[in-house]
């Protein structure tokens, strides 16, 4: 908007009224002399009344602006976090940047005298720090902060960046007793919100605000005034396995669907999945960027001469592009400056990588399309609309005789067809040149699995020898590589391996498969044990667990809030043979085992055999489920339990009479 | 308790262009490439001292990456503030043959705040880039040159300061005019200094050559000890608009004293008031000075700022006293102002804080020794340190933060170095006392009471003030009983002279007893497990414990009358140089007392003595599991 409608945006102008803003500064005695708060008596801190106001404001260039009230109550030196307040601001590359202003800020408490005593904000002590090319920082801390204080304050900010509006957070580590937040949207715009997390609105209204938004040019627009208010509401407690912390705080998001411009020309902006598909497809840094051609001209040809096999093909140019690239470190949907940049440099971030695969694999004459993600750290997609800024990832997704395959490139030992970890979270919209948009899983294709087999021979003298082999697939075989990887070479791995294990001694040592990926990792160790110092006493025992055990149950909590969400399934099984010195018999070994979870979810056997001079072991622990859900838990908690039990007791052998 | 941040940034890095620099690999020698995963090809740092307020240091590295693991050798980061300027930085890549692949241009050099830390307020930024190349082996090699307005901080020289990387050569050089007098200290350097005057200028230059990579090893003594360093301090120097010189620690502390912390320690009229008010009825000075430090530890928290001089010089304690919040330098300024209130003199104490132990050095005073400040009250009978920028530690107790080392006190004559309180491993105790029921299901309810003393006060720091649910967590982390759950839980903090935590516990493990047949196996030692160490084959290093402790441990069983122990451990004894080890046992009817000590001691000893030590702490692992067994009585 130009400025050259500003007078008559003035003449037509009227009173804004603004709501109920709680008023600054009147702390009452009671909440002073509060010792702790009733509904959470364990709170360092509490928030007593949080207000936040946002609309679009018909000045110059009209930015959102966001108004933020705030009244904390501290009980103790555990809460004085809450007193450094650190606001972040975004800014962006064409130096457009978001602005703090109006702060204010006081403590209040009760000094020696019992009085109530106001120490402010003092403004000069505000710092404004530029943090790195996309970040600004202002923060301040507060003055005087005593046992039981009260902190307040407030500040503006105003953006240029409305596409969120603006993210309020009803939920945080400390409890609130009372927040609301007021948005006011003009009827030009249209915003697609989503409410997240478990904890209910207390209210929730809309009313009409009559011509509320000129910006000049003879717009006039009415406004939708939405309060939204929670009450009571809880700390977040974060819980072991589980997602990210965005996927269940209570928050409110907006992201802009569509608007109309000052000459009455309507922008669609998130719209239907049909629209964005159009709109990705064109995108100069999305399919633009997957379209291009020749990025390898010299040396696709060569990877995939005289290859007739698609798969080959595939994995021939997957594995070139992981040795190619090295990620930057960067996540996000859309390529940063370009794929022939990124060619160039040999670096790039996951959309450089990963579109550039999808664009070399479609070359090659593969089947190719993208798959957009949002990782584990970041929260849930929604699937309600397209909301596209959820998304902070893209993988490429082959089809190749029946099969599908998803691809990220940017990580050098994941194996053809794995996607690392933090991309199993929910689902992700597989973006096609030729095809509309759709759904899918986004599941572990492998499992975390692992096998043991160990031949060992008890001695006489109270040694073990013998051989261990340990094959590690899927997931475990990618964690076993990246291990590996972190030693300069298998001898100073094999040499810490054994240096970390003081009783036994590797004697020889056998690695295949370190560099090929799609093959499983199997490590075998020859191996000498001083198990025992002699075998005179006519007793001893043997606990055969001594590979993987489960010593502590990891699940600790007595019930859950949110999902076990594991990542992959596990699949781990151990067999021994072992025999041991002729004048000897088992006397006690731990009985056999079989324990399963409802619903197929996982099982746990164990059993111990003896023949003769020699006793074979079994066990077998499967987690069949990625995630779990809070009612599944006792049941996953008692499995664990269970093993931990289990992998106590010994084999006790005795000198035959 | 937190470090001073600022100026403490290490740089390692130089100039001076030696002609056709050969980068190839195959150059490399062969022991460098010995458990190396970059190799420093060249190394070189030029101090040029201009004037006092004029420095320009240049820095030249060649890194060679051999492997993935050497890639944070590449990662180039070079700090700067008002006072020290980049006047350049750039890089060149070249190939395993040594043949040039690429440059880096300043402008691809990202430009970051040097903290994101929410509580440091600081204006010094980075210049940054990590080279992503994927083909190993490559070098880069990167100069710059910065120009610094400071002549009292000059950079110390340790151009191998890390393990897994071997050093080719390496050559500081510091260029002055023959008037600038400097002092220098080599540490663990073979050679002699060569200097050289012509034209004016002086000279001096140290080099090394042919380091190999160092493994780690743990318990080895700090890496000073054993690393080539060269350290430089100029006998006249301007630092921002305070001149000054110093030749030895009592110099450096009267320069301070004068020109640092004159004046900056005068309490306003009010809070004087107040002050003398709330210690009147005290006599002993000592209470008193507690009184006013639990004041202090009231009235502010730490909140790192620095800007500007902050590296150096507190905030006033007015304006402390105004914001009620401070760093190191401003808590321990302002808490001295309020002691000189009530006529109780106390030092301004500068400190390298840190687990690990580092003193300053005896004889040579520099100012770029130290990352802290403490405060040292020196009473007639006994000198008592504090630590301002905790809210909860007790008067007169300073932890493993600042334990044991030398420091510097600032008194009115000048600086002192003094040595901080040691904790002795007789003096920082564990000491249990339990009782465990077990009923015929194998289940167990448990008592105990735990006191921590010494080094090992602080044990159960992060659960103070928890909610109760977080303590649960947090305790089900450090006592790995099977379905623990916590039916009470209380701790206290004795903050006297010899401050002391008492925690109490109650508590239920369902399960605990193993069933196996008809037998029960109960784990004796649940709730202090030994863990064994890593051996290091070929160690190098002495073996340092630098602290040690002493933990013991009662566990009183009580099993259920109608059964009876049939199976039990023998008492065990274990005594070496550095410690000892015991578990006694002692049945009565149907009662059981296991006693467990395992006292580490704090010394130095040939490095084969830690073969012993991995085997000591072997076999407290395995003793530690030992389990009694029972087994229902036979009624006839």
């Amino acid at each position: 908007m130009k400025k050259i409608f500003f007078c008559l945006a003035l003449s037509l102008s009227f009173i804004q009224v603004y709501p109920a803003n709680f008023p600054y500064g009147a702390v009452s005695i009671a909440d002073l002399e509060m010792k702790s708060y009733s509904k959470d008596t364990s709170a360092n801190a509490v928030v007593l009344q949080e207000f936040g106001n946002t609309h679009i404001s018909s000045g110059d260039e009209t930015p959102l602006i966001f108004e933020y009230h705030v009244r904390i109550k501290i009980f103790n030196a555990k809460g004085f976090n809450q007193g450094n307040i650190v606001i972040p601001l975004n800014k962006s590359k064409d130096n457009r940047y978001e602005e703090v202003s109006d702060i204010k800020g006081s403590t209040f408490f009760i000094d020696h005298d019992g009085m109530m005593r106001e120490t402010k904000l003092d403004l000069k002590k505000v710092i404004r720090e530029d943090m790195d090319k996309r970040h600004n920082l202002v923060k301040f801390a507060m003055p005087d902060l005593t046992n039981g204080c009260i902190i307040e304050y407030v500040y503006t900010l105003s953006s240029p960046f409305i596409f969120n509006f603006r993210n309020w957070y009803f939920q945080d580590d400390i409890p609130k007793v009372y927040s609301e937040y007021i948005a006011h949207i003009p009827a030009l715009y249209n915003y697609n919100t989503v409410l997240v997390g478990a904890t209910k609105l207390t209210k929730n209204t809309a009313e009409l605000e009559r011509e509320c938004f000129n910006p000049g040019g003879g717009i006039k627009a009415d406004c939708s005034k939405i309060t939204y208010t929670m009450a009571d509401i809880p700390a977040f407690v974060e819980e072991d396995y589980m997602t990210a912390a965005s996927n269940f705080k209570s928050t409110i998001k907006y992201e802009l669907s569509d608007y109309m411009d000052y000459r009455g020309v309507k922008h669609q902006i998130t719209k239907e999945w049909k629209d964005v598909d159009y709109d990705l497809k064109k995108d100069p840094y999305f399919g633009s960027q997957m379209r291009k051609k020749d990025l390898f001209k010299t040396q696709l040809p060569a990877l995939i001469a005289g290859q007739p096999d698609a798969l080959i093909q595939a994995k021939k140019i997957y594995s070139f592009f992981q040795k190619y690239f090295k990620w930057n470190g960067f996540n996000g949907i859309y390529s940063v400056d370009g794929l022939k940049k990124a060619v160039e440099t040999h670096s790039g971030s996951i959309a450089d990588i990963n579109l550039a695969l999808i664009s070399v694999l479609n070359e090659a004459g593969l089947n190719a399309d993208a798959v957009l993600l949002s990782t584990r750290s970041n929260g849930l997609v929604n699937n309600l609309f397209p909301i596209l800024s959820d998304f902070n990832y893209v993988v490429a997704r082959v089809n190749i005789a029946d099969k599908t395959y998803m691809l990220d490139a940017t990580n050098p030992f994941l194996p053809f067809g794995l996607l690392p970890i933090k991309c199993i979270n929910g689902q992700g919209r597989v973006i096609s040149m030729s095809k509309p948009s759709y759904w899918v899983d986004l599941v572990a294709s492998q499992k975390e699995s692992k096998i043991y087999n160990l031949a060992l021979e008890l001695l006489p003298d109270g040694k073990i020898k013998g051989k261990i082999i340990e094959i590690s697939l899927g997931y475990e075989a990618y964690n076993k590589r990246k291990a590996i990887k972190k030693f300069n070479s298998i001898e100073e791995y094999v040499e810490n391996l054994d240096e970390s294990m003081p009783k036994t001694k590797i004697i020889s040592n056998k690695i295949v498969g370190l560099d090929s990926l799609d093959v499983p990792l199997s490590e075998s160790y020859e191996v000498e044990i001083n198990a025992f110092d002699n075998l005179n006493k006519g007793q001893f025992a043997f606990n055969p667990f001594f590979m993987d055990r489960t010593k502590e149950n990891p699940f600790k909590l007595r019930e859950r809030n949110y999902p076990v969400d594991l990542g992959a399934p596990s699949d781990t099984r151990i067999s021994l043979v072992c025999t041991f010195p002729d004048g000897f018999e088992v006397t006690s070994k731990p009985e056999p085992v079989a324990l399963a979870l409802p619903d197929k979810g996982g099982r746990f056997t164990s059993e111990i055999s003896i023949d003769g001079s020699q006793f074979l072991f079994q066990q077998m622990t499967l987690l069949n489920k990625s995630i779990y859900q809070p009612e599944e838990y006792p049941y996953l908690k008692e499995l664990f339990n269970k093993m931990v039990q289990v992998q106590k007791t010994d084999i006790i052998f005795k000198k035959k009479q | 308790m937190r470090l001073i941040g600022g100026i403490l940034f290490f740089l390692l890095v130089s100039f001076d262009t030696i002609a056709q620099q050969n980068y190839a690999v195959s150059a490399i020698p062969p022991e460098l490439m010995v458990r190396a995963s970059a190799v420093i090809r060249n190394d070189e740092m030029s101090i040029e001292v201009k004037d006092l307020n004029d420095v320009v240091i240049r820095v030249k590295e060649a890194v060679t990456v051999l492997n993935k693991n050497g890639d944070s050798e590449a990662r180039m980061v070079v700090w700067y503030d008002k006072t020290r300027q980049i006047k350049y930085i750039k890089a060149v890549v070249y190939d395993e043959f040594g043949l040039l692949k690429g440059k880096i241009a300043e402008k691809e050099f990202k430009d970051e705040s040097a903290v994101s830390n929410s509580s440091l307020f600081d204006d010094t930024r980075v210049k940054r880039f990590s080279p992503a190349i994927t083909t190993y082996p490559y070098t880069l090699e990167y100069e710059y040159e910065i120009r610094s307005k400071q002549s009292l901080s000059l950079p110390d020289w340790q151009p191998n300061t890390t393990t897994g990387v071997s050093l080719e050569n390496a050559k500081l050089t510091l260029m002055c005019k023959p008037d600038f007098a400097i002092r220098f200290k080599e540490e663990n350097y073979a050679g002699k200094v060569n200097v050289t005057d012509t034209e004016g200028l002086k000279t001096y230059t140290w080099e090394v050559h042919h380091l190999k990579a160092l493994r780690d090893e743990p318990y080895s003594p700090s890496a000073d000890t054993y690393l080539p360093a060269v350290r430089i301090a100029p006998v006249k120097f301007a630092y921002q608009s305070v001149n000054g010189s110093f030749t030895n620690w009592s110099e450096y502390g009267l320069w301070m004293n004068e020109k640092i912390l004159l004046n900056r320690d005068i309490i306003p009229a009010e809070t004087a008031t107040y002050i003398k008010e709330l210690v009147k009825d005290i006599e002993d000075p000592r209470l008193k000075a507690k009184k006013i430090y639990e004041f202090v530890q009231g009235k502010t928290r730490y909140v790192s700022v620095q800007v500007g001089i902050g590296g150096f010089q507190p905030i006033t304690a007015a304006e402390v006293d105004r914001l009620g919040y401070g760093d190191c330098k401003g808590l321990v300024n302002y808490t001295k102002g309020l002691l000189k209130v009530v006529g109780i003199n106390s030092y301004y104490t500068i400190v390298e804080a840190g687990p690990e132990k580092k003193s300053a050095i005896v004889d040579f005073a520099s100012i770029n020794q130290f990352n802290h400040i403490i405060l040292c009250i020196p009473f007639a009978k006994d000198t008592t340190w504090v630590d301002c920028t905790s809210k909860t530690i007790p008067f007169g107790y300073l932890g493993d933060f600042t334990d044991d080392r030398i420091a510097l006190a600032c008194t009115e004559t000048g600086g002192k170095l003094i040595r901080t309180p040691a904790y002795t491993s007789e003096a920082s105790r564990q000491i249990r006392k339990a009782s465990f029921k077990l009923d015929e299901k194998g289940n167990l309810n448990g008592e105990m009471t735990t006191t921590f003393d010494g080094l090992q006060y602080d044990n159960r720091e992060q659960l103070i003030d928890e909610p109760f649910t977080e303590q649960v967590k947090k305790l089900q982390q450090i006592y790995t009983l099977n379905n623990l759950e916590i039916q009470s839980f209380k701790l206290e903090q004795d903050k006297g002279r010899v401050p002391v935590t008492t925690e109490r516990m109650k508590f239920y493990a369902g399960d605990y007893a193993s069933l196996n047949g008809q037998q029960y196996f109960i784990t004796l030692n649940a709730l202090n497990r030994g863990r064994s160490i890593k051996e290091v084959h070929n160690r190098v290093n002495i073996l340092d414990i630098s602290r040690g402790y002493t933990d013991i441990d009662e566990i009183t069983y009580t099993i259920p009358d109608n059964y009876k122990i049939d199976g039990r451990p023998e008492n065990f004894k274990i005594e070496q140089p550095f410690g000892q080890y015991a578990i006694d046992i002692q049945e009565k009817g149907n009662t059981l007392v296991y006693t467990r000590k395992l006292h580490l001691k704090e010394g130095i000893y040939p490095p084969e003595k830690y073969e012993d030590l991995v085997s000591f702490y072997q076999q407290v692992a395995e003793l530690d599991e030992s389990r009694i067994s029972m087994i229902k009585r036979i009624v006839n």
